[in-house]
């Protein structure tokens, strides 16, 4: 006859589920489309500590090498598949050329130290290896890999000539040290491309080892890795630059983690079809440290007063430029490559790397570059750019000779030398991609679309500030119709 | 032979020349592939920034006043002339409140409605402002100010041309005015303050002045300096000075005949005509900055930067934080100074020619219903013809001219659709009726403004002590200065809809000695001699003012606080011829549109206003002192009002208090009726108390005579439905009655967010009307509602007999004197209550509660019930009640058989009750 002695339990559970609810669907939060960029961010376990795993002592780095590999058995095969050990792409196809090329560092040649071919025991103290120090170099040897490279935390590892560990470095407690690659790792060769710091790339200097907030957010702000964004499976590690890697592949996005269209403001978010996240979040590039610019080679060998950022006798005349104002081009993640060989018209500016895209390009988007002029030694009888030796015996920067070094430089990367050399200009692309500054700090509105704007807009394909004149698919339409 | 060599030498220098030219091109080549030779000098020559787009306008030739070649003639350039070709210049000038500023409606003074007597119109030619202090006098007498000429010569400087500086009050040319000392248009003050014939002939007029809107870069430091010396013929010619058109040669203007081509036009590189830039607007209007990069910096406080100095206004896109002005926090204050500015909007994208067939839209009130654009317009042909130069204007505080184009502008509402982007605003509507947008968006200035002038006292300088607000500090260039900026009043300022939202202003309060019947402003002239003997102050007035007797009178001494020095002044002045001289004080209102944000810069936190410490009345600051302890009148035209209290603090300073209630206003949360909340904690702690003391007088009496034994019986007595009914009601008025006292009272809850709060207590007011509608429902269909109405007869009876038992026999542990069974479940006082309750106090409070959250909805239905300044303190005085009736019916709920016994019955349904023989039976 008597209810349940709960039943006020049921009623209580009812009246505040006939609360709860009404207000819980009613009552809104501010939309918040950002999403979690968090989520996408690797965890990592704690690195395992090597301290006892890797007694020592080791005589060379081949045997630190050895000693990983009794463990980690793949590690090393795994690094012999990849860019950082081949220093070269894959077989790939360039526009307007019928034969498929390779690319990198192995065999092409840039507008900084030009190339490593007859050079190599300099530039290879970059390469993640031991002992390249000619064209022989045995590409399949498992053991020449340089694990410590990469994953030593000591700090105390420093690597020489071929790329052998520097006289003096106890291989030991670089080996008791290793972990995840940080900062450190990635930044000992990649803020020092070219040849020191800043000097290469525009958006990574040694000012990234502990940055400010206002030099890169993601770093400065929330502490975070290279290895963060640049992941990494079996030692591939995702991310490309245009200098050696033109096919777009491993691309990284900012949308690998951000929402397409997190900002608040629709006018903003109307933007992103069209521009590049860097173009308006790296208002400026070398934030910090300043970055070669233009590098005039035929300067060089004369005895006059020498300044890193100004003049070197070994190198030429340089300038370097700090917070630059990057150049805007439409960009499609893909680049065209000068390839040695390529015939050059000595009076006009070659382009080494020109990125691929433009306005009617609907994968092209307007992206900062650093692009970096230089004038470089080339062939006056076969119209070609050549690779001239600078390190070692014989080469510029012992016997300041260009004809010896063009003959050598010839010699080593398989070209014929006319016997003349001559100076023409070239370009070099680097999308700028790092630095990012804080949200405070990016482009705003008058920034492109003013009088004073950063834009080029005709030059871009645009009829005029696309602001009045019309966005990019009423120019195509115009331009179609 | 002799020819021949001549000839020869000829081709010889010519060869030496084209060699040279050749050699010169040649390094110019060689310089451009050898660039890294000169280091960084010629670095990156790729991203020089995108030449302006090119001038579309014509070459011209320039022509003077008689419409000769000004090359010919070497006269200055006549803009009427020269425009007049293409242009009907003419219509322009006379068309043009920039032109005219007053003198077409010049009046007898005293006669313009602001309240000064006298004034002679609303514009800058014949409108008084004590911030620049000087008169521009109706007519020759001995204190004459500023004639025609001496007003040219000395604001002339913020005025275009035209109008005053080329017409007579009457409407003739100037040129055509005799000299003549005693004639106000005719005359000029000399050095020695005596009026002297002024030969316009002479001297020129200014004729409206076309370049210094329409060229990039006008030289307006020349112009300025030419009118400042009178010379105004030579104005807009020195307008020119840096083009390259036209050059000085000591006091002479040259023209430069490589300017112009065979035919005598312009060539292209020299014709710059554009459309007006924001820097040509700021020429008068305001500090502008228009480079992102290049930080900005105050450039003292010049009447030239008008709408910077009165308001704090700065248009330009840069952030804050990277402007170079010593702002305090600056890195933090990552907004721009002005987000329209910094999206690329110009001054004229609103501030347009109202006959600009791009821009022109027909205002609302004359446009008919069923039309929302106007395709017939003129063509581009017809407007440059006859381009209108009135432009959209508002209808600001102290800009009265003009008052036909009022709120011709474009208003927030005609671009931005607010709905969409306020949806996260409770009550928007309401909010949008009772704010102007700039209220939130404009929170803050953060640049100074002028706070006090204070022209009853001047310094050895000959000016004023002036005061500004937001800055701490520095002088007169802020060059060393905290700039704090300061947060702008809120005032009602009606708009064209005929409402008056609040709306962010400064207040700018002046002090000065006024003279004669009716009174006007003792010349400058006339205060320096009471005051200065050449730079030095008189001794007695040393005297009178130097309170340490340090020979110097320090800018904290030099104020007329004491009848002595208001007398010392007053004296000095009368004899100087100046009859019954007096102080005077006003309150000018400046009201801000710009400097707009948006975001989380604007005001977006409730409790901003919702507060005690609410925005809205919150004070500000006019002067630190009471020059004369005159308190000072406030001066406007109508377009906004000043409704709050002038109040003087213990300490001397005088400040404006807001008063939000005068309006009609009644914010929740700050506003409140103290005597309702008074009466209702009152009503509150006295329920509290009575039922304390009958509770201990129970359980004293309990202990004394123990409760008789009643025959009880165990009965259903609340249905299921009843049980959720209660409970729901009950803690849905918990509920209601706590998230009401955060809203009444947000500052005493600061843990809870008043804007989710609010919307909480709307959704619970739903689940109370939802359910109370449910069970009267329940209540009619099922019968159950006679147990709520008492029987009439004896009814009175009935419930004394019920108040008796509360009041005796429940000490004596008698029997409760009805029965409570299912059929009667309530006692004859609670049926009466019950009525109360149900049918009075609980349709009030969703009434009143419905209506306060309608008030955006329905708001005339809330408007003719009172507003808010109504309802809402009748909802709170209600929810008091309620609060109290929670207490006594909690209370009354443990006076069943046992103190549990009811609540219990409640929530399970089953109750034991006394058992009553059957009355009648």
């Amino acid at each position: 006859m008597k209810d349940s002695k709960y039943v006020w339990l049921i009623g209580l559970l009812i009246t505040i589920l006939i609360i709860v609810v009404p207000i819980f669907s009613v009552v809104t939060a501010e939309p918040d489309n950002s999403g979690d960029p968090w989520a996408s961010l690797p965890e990592r376990a704690p690195h395992v500590d090597h301290t006892d795993l890797m007694p020592g002592p080791y005589e060379t780095g081949q045997d630190v090498t050895r000693a990983c590999l009794e463990c980690h058995e793949n590690a090393a095969h795994e690094m012999t598949q990849t860019v950082h050990w081949t220093w070269e792409s894959k077989p790939v196809k360039l526009p307007g050329r019928d034969e498929l090329v390779t690319i990198g560092k192995k065999n092409q040649i840039n507008n900084f130290c030009i190339g490593i071919q007859g050079n190599w025991t300099g530039c290879t103290r970059c390469h993640a290896g031991y002992g390249w120090d000619s064209a022989d170099f045995d590409f399949s040897m498992e053991e020449n890999v340089d694990c410590l490279v990469c994953h030593e935390q000591s700090g105390l590892y420093v690597k020489a000539n071929s790329g052998l560990p520097a006289e003096g470095v106890d291989l030991a407690v670089a080996a008791q040290s290793v972990s995840t690659p940080t900062r450190l790792n990635c930044g000992g060769c990649h803020f020092n491309g070219g040849g020191g710091n800043a000097v290469k790339h525009g958006d990574l200097d040694s000012s990234m080892f502990y940055p400010s907030e206002d030099i890169d957010v993601h770093m400065g702000r929330y502490d975070f890795q290279c290895v963060d964004c640049h992941k990494t499976e079996n030692h591939q590690i995702g991310g490309h630059s245009i200098s050696v890697s033109i096919n777009g592949e491993h691309e990284i996005s900012c949308m690998d983690c951000h929402e397409n269209d997190l900002h608040t403001d629709d006018r903003i978010n109307a933007h992103i079809d069209t521009i590049a996240c860097q173009t308006c979040h790296i208002p400026e590039g070398a934030v910090r440290d300043a970055t070669k610019m233009q590098w005039d080679w035929s300067q060089a060998g004369q005895d006059i007063p020498e300044d890193p950022h100004e003049y070197l006798k070994i190198k030429g005349r340089f300038v370097y430029e700090r917070g630059f104002m990057p150049e805007y081009y439409w960009f499609n993640g893909e680049a065209d490559r000068y390839i040695l060989g390529d015939k050059i018209d000595p009076t006009a500016v070659t382009s080494l790397n020109t990125p691929q895209g433009d306005i009617t390009d609907p994968n092209a988007k307007i992206w900062p570059f650093k692009v970096h002029r230089a004038i470089q030694i080339y062939d006056a009888g076969y119209n070609y750019l050549l690779q001239p030796k600078t390190v070692g015996e014989g080469g510029y920067w012992t016997e300041f000779d260009w004809q010896l070094a063009a003959e050598l430089g010839a010699e080593a990367s398989g070209m014929a030398y006319s016997g003349e050399y001559g100076w023409a200009q070239t370009e070099m692309y680097w999308a700028l991609t790092h630095m990012v500054a804080p949200k405070e700090n990016a482009l705003q509105c008058s920034d492109c679309h003013s009088d004073d704007g950063r834009m080029d807009w005709e030059a871009l394909g645009y009829y005029g500030d696309p602001l009045r004149w019309g966005n990019r698919s009423q120019t195509i339409g115009m331009t179609n119709n | 032979m002799f020819t021949k060599s001549k000839h020869s030498k000829l081709k010889f220098v010519q060869f030496i020349l084209l060699i040279g030219a050749v050699l010169i091109a040649l390094s110019l080549v060689a310089n451009r592939v050898v660039w890294a030779q000169e280091g960084g000098e010629e670095a990156q020559p790729e991203t020089e920034p995108a030449p302006r787009t090119p001038s579309l306008h014509p070459g011209i030739p320039l022509l003077d006043e008689d419409g000769n070649h000004v090359l010919d003639s070497g006269k200055p350039v006549s803009t009427i002339k020269t425009c007049n070709n293409c242009h009907d210049a003419e219509f322009i000038a006379s068309h043009s409140f920039h032109s005219d500023v007053g003198l077409s409606e010049l009046t007898a003074p005293g006669l313009t409605g602001n309240g000064r007597a006298w004034d002679t119109s609303a514009g800058l030619f014949g409108k008084w402002n004590p911030i620049t202090y000087r008169y521009l006098s109706p007519e020759v007498d001995k204190h004459t100010d500023l004639t025609t000429a001496d007003w040219v010569k000395l604001l002339g400087v913020r005025h275009v041309g035209g109008g005053p500086a080329q017409y007579s009050r009457s409407g003739q040319e100037l040129t055509l005015m005799p000299p003549a000392a005693d004639n106000i248009e005719a005359s000029s003050i000399d050095a020695n303050g005596n009026l002297v014939a002024w030969d316009w002939a002479e001297s020129g007029i200014i004729e409206m002045n076309c370049f210094l809107c329409h060229l990039p870069e006008p030289n307006n430091e020349a112009r300025k300096e030419a009118i400042h010396a009178g010379n105004f013929g030579w104005a807009n010619t020195a307008t020119l000075l840096g083009t390259g058109i036209v050059n000085q040669e000591g006091d002479e203007f040259i023209w430069n005949a490589e300017a112009f081509d065979e035919n005598g036009e312009l060539f292209p590189e020299f014709v710059g005509i554009q459309d007006p830039t924001n820097e040509n607007c700021g020429q008068c209007h305001g500090l502008v900055h228009v480079d992102p990069q290049t930080p900005m910096v105050l450039s003292g406080c010049t009447p030239e930067q008008w709408s910077t100095i009165t308001t704090g206004q700065i248009m330009s896109p840069q952030k804050i934080a990277e402007s170079g002005i010593n702002i305090e926090n600056k890195a933090d204050i990552r907004r721009s100074w002005d987000i329209h500015t910094e999206r690329v909007v110009k001054c004229t994208d609103c501030h347009y020619s109202l006959n600009n067939p791009v821009y022109y839209q027909e205002l609302t009130e004359s446009r008919p219903e069923h039309l929302q654009f106007d395709p017939r317009r003129i063509d581009l042909g017809e407007y440059l013809y006859r381009p209108l130069h009135e432009f959209a204007k508002g209808a600001s505080a102290q800009g009265a001219l003009a008052p036909s184009l009022d709120n011709t502008l474009r208003t927030c509402a005609d671009c931005h659709e607010a709905e969409t982007t306020h949806d996260w605003l409770p009550y928007a509507d309401r909010h949008m009726v009772a704010l102007a947008c700039e209220s939130c968006h404009i929170p803050e200035m953060y640049a100074p403004a002028r706070q006090m002038y204070d022209w009853t006292v001047v310094q050895t300088s000959g000016e004023p002590q002036v005061a500004c607000r937001g800055v701490e500090g520095g002088g007169e260039t802020f060059a060393t200065a905290l700039v704090t900026g300061y947060e702008p009043v809120l005032l009602p300022r009606p708009n064209e809809d005929g409402a008056a939202p609040l709306s962010p202003h400064n207040l700018v309060t002046s002090w000065y000695w006024v003279y004669g019947d009716p009174e006007r402003p003792v010349p400058a002239r006339d205060l320096q001699a009471a005051w200065l003997d050449g730079d030095v102050y008189h001794d007695d007035v040393l005297e009178a003012f130097d309170a340490n007797k340090n020979g110097v009178i320090e800018p904290e001494e030099l104020i007329i606080d004491s009848e002595r020095k208001e007398v010392l002044i007053a004296g000095k002045l009368e004899g100087l011829g100046l009859e019954n001289p007096r102080i005077a004080g006003e309150i000018q209102p400046y009201n801000i549109n710009h400097n707009v944000t948006h975001g989380e810069w604007a005001t977006k936190d409730c409790q901003t206003c919702h507060s005690e410490d609410s925005r809205v009345t919150r004070p500000i600051i006019l002067a630190d002192a009471i020059p004369g302890g005159v308190m000072p009148t406030f001066v406007g035209n109508g377009t906004t009002e000043l409704n709050g209290d002038v109040v003087k603090t213990k300490d001397g300073a005088l400040y404006y208090e807001p008063r939000a209630g005068a309006d009609n206003l009644y914010v929740i949360g700050h506003n409140k009726v103290s005597w309702i909340d008074w009466a209702g904690v009152l009503i509150f702690l006295g329920t509290i108390g009575g039922v304390f003391t009958h509770g201990g007088l129970r359980y004293w009496s309990a202990r004394k005579n123990p409760p008789q034994e009643h025959e009880m019986k165990t009965v259903y007595m609340y249905t299921v439905y009843e049980r959720l009914w209660h409970w729901l009601q009950t803690a849905v008025i918990l509920l209601l009655t706590f998230t009401g006292l955060i809203i009444h009272k947000p500052d005493m809850f600061g843990a809870f967010s008043f804007s989710y709060v609010v919307q909480v207590h709307n959704v619970l007011a739903a689940i109370l009307v939802a359910n109370a509608a449910l069970a009267f429902f329940y209540n009619i269909a099922s019968g159950e509602i006679k147990q709520y109405l008492p029987e009439p007869r004896g009814f009175f009876n009935q419930m004394a007999q019920q108040a008796m038992f509360y009041l005796r026999g429940i000490f004596k542990g008698e029997e409760h004197p009805f029965e409570k069974t299912p059929e009667h479940k309530l006692n004859p006082l609670q049926q009466v209550t019950y009525l109360g309750l149900l049918n009075v106090l609980l349709p009030l409070q969703i009434i009143t509660g419905a209506l306060i959250w309608g008030a955006q909805r329905w708001p005339n239905i809330a408007a003719q019930v009172g507003g808010l300044p109504f309802l809402a303190p009748f909802h709170t005085l209600i929810a008091w009640l309620f609060a109290s009736f929670i207490v006594m019916h909690v209370y009354l709920t443990t006076t069943g058989p046992t103190p549990m016994a009811n609540i219990q019955a409640m929530m399970m349904g089953w109750e034991d009750v006394e058992t009553h023989p059957v009355a009648g039976d």
